[in-house]
């Protein structure tokens, strides 16, 4: 048995979806949004200061600036443009709702610029899976959380494009997509990062498109491409690609190409320091399973 | 530039404070020598997008 508690409901919920007209990117992230904030119910920390890593066009920094009226929001991507949009955006947002000025950085979430105990609440919606060193960057996160500060986050699963993943293994036996990572393993790592009573759960949502080409076109909004297809497109010959979309078509049901996302929901806390040092015979005993 | 988030703004490679140059829009860390832009008020804290300060530009800081 892990040390950490695993949220055994791990619901698992399908909706299906036309998404060939939507921007999937902006739907799912607005979905997974949705969803995180409904978690927020049960925490009864009010954060004064709170960080939105991976803030993107800050439709997420809204309704967290909306639901703590009182909180300085900042928040951080590392992109400069999208951070232009959150800020235009977000003053308009303030007339209609008060609360107070968002701030905004450019920055990435592996290197943050911010001091140390500087954030009540950390809050990071489909980000972290972009991360190359998953255990530094949780380390990073609880380095600026205060004392009994909350990480929240949002990432994807390992079955996360699991038919793109086929299709291409169909083509020439390598992986082209990106390997995501476990859920129980991002439990051990905020364990070992420090953090304490992490809670992990997942979903799977299915989205269905009309052909593999706006699916390809998807993955590139919502940055996947990097690992995927973007890369692999560029070096397969024409009849290797001809052979992904007889892969992927195999998937076709009722007429439409389902794309599966897990979903991986995490909260945990940084706790008090002098838990830090007994805890640390709590990691060890998780070694041993 | 925020005041409420320069309080809190340290570089991103050592975690060390910055010192804020208003009228060259700048975030300074000496420790690295490197000068962040702020750009329409928002600070870009990569450090490969950061200007190399010569040990002399920083010596003058002082």
């Amino acid at each position: 048995m892990n040390e950490f508690e695993i949220d055994k409901r791990a619901v698992r919920r399908a909706f299906s979806r036309a998404a060939h007209d939507y921007d999937t990117a902006a739907v799912l992230q607005r979905e997974i949004c949705t969803r995180m904030l409904e978690r927020l119910d049960y925490i009864k920390q009010q954060p004064a200061r709170m960080l939105d890593v991976g803030s993107g066009t800050g439709w997420g920094t809204r309704q967290l600036a909306q639901r703590y009226p009182s909180a300085q929001v900042v928040a951080l991507d590392m992109a400069l443009g999208m951070l232009n949009m959150a800020r235009e955006q977000s003053s308009w947002w303030r007339k209609l709702f008060s609360g107070r000025q968002q701030s905004h950085v450019c920055a990435d979430v592996e290197a943050l610029p911010l001091a140390a105990n500087s954030m009540d609440m950390v809050w990071s919606n489909l980000t972290l899976q972009w991360c190359n060193d998953l255990p530094a960057t949780l380390r990073g996160l609880h380095d600026i959380l205060k004392t009994d500060g909350l990480l929240m986050f949002s990432t994807f699963g390992p079955d996360t494009l699991k038919e793109l993943r086929s299709a291409f293994h169909s083509v020439d036996g390598n992986s082209h997509v990106n390997r995501f990572i476990d859920m129980h393993d991002i439990g051990d790592m905020l364990m070992h990062g420090g953090f304490t009573e992490p809670v992990m759960d997942m979903e799977i949502i299915t989205l269905t498109y009309n052909d593999v080409k706006t699916v390809m076109q998807d993955l590139r909004n919502i940055g996947a491409h990097n690992a995927t297809a973007g890369r692999a497109q560029g070096m397969m010959g024409k009849a290797a690609w001809q052979n992904v979309i007889e892969g992927y078509e195999r998937y076709r049901r009722e007429g439409k190409l389902p794309a599966t996302f897990e979903i991986i929901y995490g909260h945990a806390w940084k706790p008090q320091p002098e838990a830090t040092t007994s805890g640390a015979q709590i990691i060890q005993t998780s070694f041993k399973l | 530039m925020d005041p409420k988030l320069l309080e809190i703004l340290v570089c991103p490679l050592c975690k060390s404070p910055l010192i804020y140059r208003k009228s060259e829009q700048e975030l300074i860390c000496k420790a690295d020598r490197l000068a962040y832009a702020i750009k329409d008020d928002i600070p870009v804290m990569l450090a490969d997008e950061a200007r190399a300060m010569t040990p002399e530009e920083v010596e003058q800081l002082r």
